[in-house]
Formats: structure tokens, C-alpha cells, sequence
């Protein structure tokens, strides 16, 4: 404390910040713009309005749980011994809900563009791999 | 029909971007207590990326969470026979739809 460098280092940083801030401004709103067409969307095919404030929340929520969802996955990929997430890592997040877990799961799988067979019999020979390393 | 509107893994990667550097700087914080004079690159080596794919899959967790919301509240107007989303339809559908995600 109380050393130029220190105080160097904390005045970039607070530039830096309102930088930081300012993009990140920018993200919320683009997120909200993507929020509010799938709400406007969802309520059109029910035939039905939405009010403003509800997209809000909805905006804001949303918002919060991809931050939330970084943290996860942060987590996750770093207990795996990892330095980038995949989509493994997503499907962990949503192991509380068994239905969203397997729609990620069939998502993924396409995304891959790999056959379900094949991704099936890799994970069952992954735990016989696992016993190998081990002996 | 038109595509139905989604996330972009742009904006989300962004995001993600953006919590992962500040918990960075956090554990870079600790670990200058201990050791002062920790390298830039050292920062920068330990940043966690995403893959392409996993961001399209986490745009579409997401997204089925704000179909989710919607889709909810919208049923309990049907069953009231109004037709508007307000405030209080979406209060009602919250407690279990933040248990469900």
C-alpha cells in the first residue's frame, strides 16, 4: 500500500472498469434485444400480449442466470482439469432438471453431427477406460 | 415459416467473457498477497475460453428458459381467459421456474 506502483496500477484499472462497464452496457442490451424477440414470439404463438414489464424481468432474470451459468461452467471445466468449456459442461449445469438435461444432451448430439449410436457406445466404454488408467 | 428468434453466441460469449475475467482478477488478487509480482501472461494463461459449440448450447438453455417463462404464465392467463401477460401471471410461474432451472 501506498506505493507508486499500486497506484499506477489501480488508476488503469479504473479506466479500464468504466471501459468495461460501457461494453457491458452494450451486451445487456443486445441480450435484451434477443429476450424481448423470443418473449414477442413465444406470446404470438399463444395469441396472446405480453406487457413490457414482464419481458423486463424476464430480460433481467435471464441476465443473471448466464452469469450464473458462467460461474458453473468456470467451475466445472476447472474440476475436469480443463481450460475451455464444452458441452458436457453445459449439460451438468441443467442436472437438476432431468427433461432439460436430456433436450441439451439430443441438442448437443446434433450439434455435433455425429450418430446418437456412436456418442452412446463411447460413454460406455469411457468407464472401462477410466478402470484401465486405474490399474 | 420465419427462424425463431435466439440468443447470439456473440453476446453471450461476452457475457461469460466478462465474469470469467473479473473472478481472474480475484484469485490474481489473492495470489499477489502471497506472492507479489505475478506476470501478466500468467493472468492471461489462465482464462477459461468456450467452445463454439458449447456457447450455441448454452443459447439454447437460455433460450428455453425464456420460452419456459413465457410459456408458463401464458398458461395461466389461458386458464383465467384473459388474454395478456401482466406482472402477476409471472410472479405466480417463478418459485418453481427457478427451481426448474
Amino acid at each position: 500500500m501506498g506505493r507508486d506502483v499500486v497506484d499506477l496500477g489501480k488508476k488503469d484499472a479504473d479506466e479500464v472498469n468504466e471501459e468495461d462497464r460501457d461494453r457491458l452496457d452494450l451486451v445487456r442490451d443486445r441480450f435484451r434485444l434477443s429476450v424481448i424477440s423470443i418473449c414477442e414470439s413465444q406470446a404470438r404463438k399463444n395469441g396472446m400480449d405480453i406487457a413490457e414489464i414482464v419481458v423486463a424481468c424476464i430480460s433481467d432474470l435471464a441476465f443473471n442466470m448466464s452469469e450464473q451459468l458462467a460461474k458453473d461452467l468456470e467451475l466445472f471445466s476447472q474440476h475436469a482439469g480443463r481450460k475451455t468449456v464444452n458441452m458436457e459442461d453445459v449439460i451438468l449445469t441443467a442436472h437438476r432438471n432431468e427433461g432439460l438435461a436430456a433436450m441439451l444432451r439430443t441438442i448437443s448430439l446434433e450439434l455435433k453431427g455425429k450418430e446418437p449410436q456412436a456418442e452412446r457406445k463411447r460413454k460406455k466404454t469411457s468407464r472401462d477406460e477410466d478402470t484401465c488408467i486405474l490399474e | 415459416m420465419e427462424t425463431p428468434p435466439a440468443f447470439d453466441s456473440e453476446v453471450i460469449n461476452a457475457i461469460f467473457k466478462n465474469v470469467w475475467i473479473k473472478s481472474s482478477k480475484e484469485k490474481k488478487d489473492e495470489v499477489d498477497v502471497i506472492e507479489v509480482g505475478a506476470s501478466g501472461t500468467s493472468k492471461r494463461n489462465r482464462l477459461i475460453t468456450a467452445k463454439p459449440d458449447a456457447l450455441k448450447l448454452s443459447c439454447q438453455l437460455l433460450q428455453e428458459f425464456v420460452t419456459e417463462a413465457v410459456q408458463r404464465s401464458a398458461d395461466i392467463v389461458e386458464d383465467e381467459g384473459g388474454s395478456k401477460i401482466e406482472a402477476t401471471h409471472l410472479e405466480r410461474t417463478l418459485p418453481q421456474l427457478l427451481l426448474d432451472f
